[in-house]
């Protein structure tokens, strides 16, 4: 893993990025405080910490569906201010915590980037479908299925492979497994693993479980009231808690555990 | 229109009338529902108000001017925008400019074209039938605009993840909102749509009504409801896409990215 650090590039760099909302009784809260920090591709970089601790809003201000107050943010060496917003969705995906699916069958889901696009519609049997579905080990069969007939784990999967659809660089992961049950949750963990190496995709995974950070991360990022207290390489981190903070989460049993 | 049929109503047989409102407040009363003040208001309110736009009427049909014929009807028009906007509680972004500047175009547009191609008259601005041609469009219009404002809002608002994640697959603001933009619109359109078919058998028009009392020959009459019909409908739909085509905009900012509260 070590030698990954050296070889692999820096596809994903936030810089000093503050967001702060206002509230409605007045006055602002800071939700992220000068966050800065570097994700490779290659490799899974997991947000780590308590719920309301600015995890899932900083995910949303890479692909830009959020502005940050202040700071930067490059994808790929280019500040993605500077890039159509529409073109930098697709090359950073994100999977949101609850899969949304349109009405329809699988492959109507698997489709809608491209109506989007106003491309051409891969068919069942096209390279595209064929190649996301492997991708998120979903079986061909399942195409003509009612999406939101689908389980859980199964419509989280047809989310994954739409996403992937596109080829995009980066994915977001925002808490994916946390409404599935552990069997599920830890044959979609496997799943993202593998595509994260085959694909050579930068992952970054939003979570507060820290039994699916420590299995599948390389690299942990602690964020507590929208602020980095501590990051580190996977094992490292977890086992040598510097902060109070961290030490205080560790020792907390997670949801997932109960 | 002759007028040689039509029965003058005298101040007694007005009285008489008004009769069966206070009828209907000794019913309240005997029932003790407790608000037979605010019907007498209401009534009171109610005969008030028509025979000041009674005299006001008088007076703007011997205008031989259009300004202040414009300006009546510009202030008919704010004044159907105020009440919409006290109306609807969760109003969407830049409200007033929006359905002001649809409702403007919308209902300025058609009756424009309904006064000059369809009725022809002249001059264009004769008061006696731009005012009430003009209420009638405006007034349908408004419930078909505050239908297409406060659906669009109850539309995003509802539909905030599946917006999200179509802007997350690339998708523009305007391809995002495509099924709260729909279903908004086939909302201010369906009263519409209800009442033609519906016409003449459920209800008759006001508007005929009115005409046939006054001694038109009913066939005049029904050619006058359906023309006016097609108008309100034109005048509906022009002015609910307008709301919906600006509105939806309101929701998103350059980048694509949804704002709402």
């Amino acid at each position: 893993m070590k030698s990954r650090q050296q070889t692999n590039q820096v596809t994903v760099r936030l810089e000093k990025v503050e967001l702060v909302r206002p509230r409605r009784e007045g006055g602002e809260t800071a939700i992220l405080r000068e966050v800065s920090f570097t994700a490779r591709n290659g490799e899974i970089t997991a947000l780590i910490g308590p719920s309301g601790g600015g995890k899932s809003s900083l995910v949303r201000l890479i692909n830009r569906l959020a502005e940050p107050t202040s700071g930067n943010i490059q994808v790929e060496g280019r500040d993605i201010v500077e890039l159509d917003p529409l073109q930098l969705r697709r090359t950073v995906a994100l999977v949101p915590q609850k899969p949304f699916l349109f009405e329809g069958t699988v492959l109507d889901n698997l489709q809608r980037p491209f109506v989007y696009r106003q491309q051409p519609l891969p068919g069942a049997e096209s390279e595209e479908v064929r190649h996301a579905l492997a991708l998120a080990r979903l079986e061909q069969a399942m195409l003509h299925r009612d999406a939101r007939s689908l389980s859980g784990g199964e419509q989280q999967r047809v989310s994954l492979a739409r996403a992937l659809i596109t080829g995009p660089r980066v994915l977001l992961l925002d808490e994916p497994t946390s409404a599935l049950d552990r069997r599920n949750a830890d044959a979609l963990a496997a799943t993202f693993q593998e595509i994260c190496r085959s694909q050579q995709l930068t992952v970054i995974l939003v979570t507060h479980d820290l039994r699916l950070a420590g299995r599948i991360a390389d690299y942990l990022i602690y964020l507590e009231a929208g602020r980095i207290l501590e990051e580190g390489r996977g094992e490292e981190l977890l086992n040598r808690p510097k902060t109070v903070e961290l030490r205080r989460f560790l020792a907390e049993p997670s949801d997932e555990e109960v | 229109m002759e007028n040689q049929s039509v029965v003058n109503l005298e101040l007694v047989d007005l009285c008489l009338a008004y009769g069966l409102v206070l009828l209907s407040i000794a019913l309240a009363r005997l029932k003790r529902i407790g608000q037979e003040g605010q019907m007498l208001w209401a009534s009171l309110r109610m005969v008030l108000q028509l025979l000041a736009v009674g005299y006001l009427l008088h007076f703007v049909f011997a205008v031989k001017s259009p300004l202040p014929v414009i300006a009546i009807l510009m202030i008919m028009a704010a004044f159907s925008l105020q009440v919409m906007g006290g109306r609807i509680r969760r109003k969407m972004p830049h409200f007033y400019q929006v359905v002001g500047t649809s409702m403007f175009i919308g209902c300025g547009g058609v009756t424009f074209l309904f006064c000059s191609l369809v009725v022809h008259y002249s001059p264009w601005y004769d008061p006696r039938y731009l005012i009430p041609l003009a209420g009638m469009i405006i007034g349908n219009s408004m419930n078909g605009a505050s239908l297409a404002a406060e659906r669009l809002g109850s539309e995003m608002r509802e539909r905030r993840d599946e917006i999200e994640a179509a802007l997350c697959l690339g998708a523009s603001g305007r391809q995002a909102s495509e099924s709260a933009v729909r279903n908004a619109f086939r909302a201010a359109l369906m009263p519409t749509v209800n009442t033609m078919a519906a016409m003449g058998i459920v209800s008759l028009p006001g508007m005929m009504t009115g005409q046939i009392l006054s001694g038109t020959e009913p066939m005049l009459a029904v050619r006058y409801q359906i023309a006016i019909m097609c108008a309100i409908t034109g005048a509906v739909a022009i002015t609910a896409f307008l709301i919906l085509l600006q509105g939806y905009r309101h929701y998103f900012s350059k980048a694509h990215q949804f704002e709402i509260e």
